[in-house]
């Protein structure tokens, strides 16, 4: 979020990547463990960086040649640096000519590939109020930020979609792993146990219900209203948007500085086109054991 | 008996409707123009690998704890 409105809001730093580098973005928690090329690859960047230890974070922004040579590296926000360290970059890179890397089978436990036949769909989550002023401009970025994930559908959950039902398992997959507050990073999901109650029905079309979900220790919740649309189409859905809309309360390790108490949390979902790279990002909810989330 | 329905309706839910529901999801969309957008990131390293040594260009890694055109 705030590399984004600061960072890579920079007009240079954008034409810069738009036209003189190829740009990556990832979840190391994945590169810096596959054992597949994907892997290799990028340890072998970034153990030449100042964070060696691949079992821990390696989060940072590398500039690396294709041989996998690191020219530079920076974990600290701030668009004049990067722009420096691009500039000097493009002086410093000595052009070879380099074999592509053949992709070959990817690590298993860490493979996360849409399910066939399903579907993939964006989900954004917004703070609709109850910060308080902040004059500090980075938790200003945090307080109007707009959060970003994917759900995934299976393709049993298609068909049933378009024959006009909604099955438990997505309705669950929905509410545990996607009606969550992740506009300040990583957040923490809920346990199947946080689900108190969860009534949404699909009937002539229209997605209604409402959610309760509640930690046990009563740190953290999401109580909300959820409206939307489904559209077939020669058997396939051709629309899915949703809205959540309720109170929401506690935050995570990761996600610290929400309101204080209640505040009015968004979240939306609509079908995606597959035109973003972004729509192929895995959900956050695989993270760490894909069947938890799938099943 | 008053009291007790005002608690209640604080309690429970008042339901989107349809107009609440299109601003919301409109204000839940992000915009296009973006800036951070209009760079041409991809996912893949090794398809980022692959281009850069196409296109004799150096790679730029975003790497970060969560999936950076996600939630982080």
């Amino acid at each position: 979020m705030l590399d984004r409105a600061s960072t890579f809001a920079d007009p240079t730093i954008v034409s810069l990547l738009q036209t003189k580098f190829v740009p990556v973005a990832i979840d190391q928690f994945y590169q810096r463990q596959q054992k597949d090329a994907e892997g290799d690859f990028y340890r072998r960047i970034a153990s030449q960086g100042p964070r060696k230890n691949v079992n821990g974070t390696t989060q940072g922004l590398y500039i690396a040649t294709a041989e996998g040579k690191l020219l530079a590296f920076n974990n600290n926000r701030g668009p004049e640096r990067i722009r420096r360290l691009l500039e000097q970059s493009l002086k410093d890179i000595q052009q070879v000519s380099v074999t592509p890397i053949e992709p070959g089978a990817a690590d298993p436990r860490f493979a996360r590939t849409p399910p066939q036949g399903g579907l993939v769909v964006r989900v954004t989550a917004k703070v609709l109020g109850g910060y308080e002023e902040a004059d500090d401009q980075w938790q200003q970025i945090f307080q109007s930020a707009l959060a970003r994930d994917n759900l995934w559908i299976r393709k049993d959950e298609h068909e049933a979609l378009v024959r006009g039902e909604l099955l438990d398992s997505l309705k669950r997959r929905i509410a545990q792993f996607h009606l969550i507050d992740n506009t300040r990073g990583e957040p923490p999901l809920w346990d199947a146990a946080d689900i108190r109650k969860l009534d949404l029905k699909l009937d002539g079309g229209k997605l209604t219900g409402t959610v309760q979900l509640e930690t046990k220790s009563g740190d953290r919740g999401y109580h909300a209203d959820l409206f939307g649309f489904v559209e077939t189409n020669n058997g396939r859905v051709v629309r899915l948007d949703l809205v959540a809309k309720g109170m929401f309360w506690g935050d995570g390790t990761y996600t610290r500085g929400a309101p204080k108490g209640r505040f009015p949390l968004a979240v939306a979902f609509t079908l995606a086109t597959g035109e973003d790279e972004a729509d192929r990002v895995p959900p956050q909810g695989t993270k760490g054991w894909l069947p938890s989330y799938i099943r | 008996m008053t009291l007790s329905l005002w608690s209640l309706m604080m309690l429970i839910p008042s339901g989107l409707t349809v107009d609440e529901f299109e601003t919301l999801h409109a204000q839940l969309q992000p915009a296009e123009d973006e800036a951070w957008r209009t760079i041409p990131w991809k996912v893949s390293l090794v398809e980022a690998q692959a281009a850069a040594a196409r296109e004799r260009k150096p790679i730029f890694i975003w790497a970060m704890d969560g999936h950076p055109l996600g939630c982080t």
